[in-house]
């Protein structure tokens, strides 16, 4: 029998909330503005910021559509990291310090809703017939960077997926790619960090079904500072908040290709 | 070396393999073993003088990034020998950029400033990233130069500085050959990242490899992998899962045994080499053991 899939007009999409509960707050409220149908994310609730247990309720109470990152996979499944695969000891011990603190500070439950989630999910929106993963279609913890990942690449994926249209998240960068063939690949940015950019909004997306996909990257600020101290307070590196109040990255710099790697600061 | 230093293996063990799962990584080993320094621990013993494995023509590099081309491949890299030895180097590397992200592996030796100037402007106007992987074993001249030679240190650091005037971010590779010179200092990432912020190189990549013993290293003796080694072990993790390597000898299932016979899965078509690679080499240990990848990460 075919798969019934959802079928949606204007849809929202985040990834990352990386424990940011403020931005998720922001971004949430926002998208309840844009007339969107259905909110989505594609994974990783937890690492990088404070108070792991209230991006929970958030998401619970914002009826949000969620697919398990990698990050969620390890807590789940009691991994003693985060899954990102750094080899640089200096990535590793940072990672290992969000990982900790998020772990012990997660609930059963909150850790029991994460093992029940998808790891893709297929809707159709409009005319278009959409996958959602977190890293890629075929590894959950996959980088799809914009500078890294060929459209040839993203042929054979969407080839395979039979769709027309691939979200992603997990690298903390968004981008749209609209190949020849009018198919799209979008990776959805994050909310839990700023991108590297010197900036401190963190960025959803939106996306409207017509004959032509429309894909809109939403900046959202939030109050970033209120963030940071909560990070400071918490006992979390130095180096987290100021990305929070910077916009630049600090740690987990290694899997950036040279293209990301030269727009950053670090 | 050569290809009839394999082990022998006995007619009665069966040698495990690991699943090919999708083109996602293409080395072409443009100059084969043409190298124009003789590191002691060269994987594959490359040389300025008769290489063993002789470079790959343009044509046969076209073909087989076109082949990738058309399976999804997610990266490609070059490397040898020295790749900047051969006269085409820099417009294949732009017609590989135009398909996907794009590592040349070099020892640096032979990137002046005309050479950082072109690598700089291909960078720019490709499509995707441009990766230089400058290889260096050591933050200390001596150290360095007595496994990769004199004068490999100070042209190799200035290849780095060359290319990071003009807005390249080379990735500096080390293996660990000079580790137990350093007794208990800070760490390698530690070293070589000082190292390089102190050389005017902000935003400093590292990686590092471990030592296998083959090429010009003496054989471990380790027995190769057996089935039981491999039990609860993820194969879909080893780089020869995903990755092929393009020789003039044929396609190879990894590019630490490129060119050895019993790495040899086709000697034509890049897409004949999608099958199951054996791990019959002692260096398959090495692979088992440290999770190590010749990848950019």
């Amino acid at each position: 029998m075919p798969e019934q899939l959802g079928e949606y007009r204007r849809i929202a999409v985040f990834g990352g909330v990386y424990n940011n509960w403020l931005a998720l707050e922001a971004t949430l409220a926002d998208a309840r503005r844009r007339d969107v149908e259905a909110v989505f994310c594609l994974g990783d609730m937890g690492g990088f910021g404070p108070h792991p247990d209230r991006v929970f309720p958030l998401l619970w109470q914002g009826g949000v559509l969620a697919l398990q990152g990698n990050y969620d996979e390890s807590l789940v499944s009691g991994r003693t990291d985060c899954g990102c695969g750094y080899t640089d000891p200096r990535d590793n011990h940072y990672a290992a310090i969000s990982y900790r603190y998020t772990f012990d500070r997660t609930a059963t439950d909150a850790k029991k809703w994460l093992g029940t989630l998808p790891r893709h999910r297929r809707l159709k929106l409009g005319p278009h017939r959409v996958l959602m993963c977190h890293g890629s279609p075929r590894v959950i913890n996959e980088f799809l960077w914009e500078s890294a990942t060929p459209s040839g690449l993203l042929r054979h994926l969407m080839d395979r997926a039979e769709a027309d249209v691939m979200l992603c998240t997990h690298t903390g960068i968004k981008w749209h790619r609209a190949l020849p063939d009018a198919r799209h690949a979008v990776n959805v940015g994050v909310i839990g960090r700023p991108e590297n950019d010197g900036r401190s909004n963190v960025w959803y997306t939106v996306l409207t079904a017509g004959p032509e996909l429309a894909v809109e990257f939403v900046p959202v600020a939030y109050d970033h500072e209120a963030l940071a101290r909560e990070m400071e307070r918490e006992g979390l590196p130095a180096e987290f908040a100021e990305t929070i109040r910077s916009g630049w990255w600090t740690t987990c710099l290694e899997n950036l290709p040279a293209r990301e790697r030269a727009r950053g600061k670090y | 070396m050569s290809p009839q230093s394999l082990p022998l293996l006995g007619a009665e063990r069966t040698v495990p393999t690991a699943p090919f799962l999708g083109l996602s990584t293409l080395w072409i080993q443009i100059t084969g073993t043409w190298c124009n320094l003789e590191c002691h621990h060269c994987i594959n013993a490359s040389g300025p003088r008769a290489p063993w494995l002789r470079p790959l023509d343009g044509t046969t590099v076209r073909r087989a990034l076109a082949e990738a081309e058309t399976v999804g491949v997610k990266e490609i890299y070059f490397t040898g020998g020295e790749p900047f030895l051969h006269g085409e180097i820099l417009p294949l590397l732009e017609r590989a950029l135009e398909i996907a992200p794009t590592t040349v592996l070099t020892n640096g030796t032979l990137i002046g400033p005309e050479e950082a100037d072109a690598l700089a402007a291909m960078a720019a106007r490709a499509s995707y990233s441009l990766e230089i992987r400058v290889s260096l074993d050591d933050t200390d001249r001596a150290l360095n130069d007595r496994v990769r030679g004199e004068g490999a240190w100070t042209k190799a650091v200035e290849a780095v500085r060359l290319m990071r005037a003009r807005g390249l971010l080379p990735i500096v590779t080390a293996t660990e050959i000079t580790r137990d010179e350093h007794g208990a200092g800070p760490g390698m990432y530690e070293r070589f990242r000082d190292f390089l912020h102190a050389q005017g190189v902000d935003r400093p990549r590292v990686k590092i490899m471990p030592v296998f013993a083959l090429g010009r290293q003496p054989a471990s003796g380790e027995p190769p992998l057996a089935e039981e080694d491999l039990e609860g072990f993820d194969r879909s993790v080893l780089q020869c899962a995903d990755a092929r390597v393009v020789t003039s000898t044929g396609v190879y299932a990894c590019p630490i045994l490129a060119g050895l016979d019993g790495a040899r899965l086709s000697t034509g078509r890049l897409t004949e080499s999608f099958v199951a690679a054996p791990l019959y080499h002692p260096a398959c240990v090495t692979c088992r053991r440290t999770g190590m990848t010749c990848r950019n990460s």
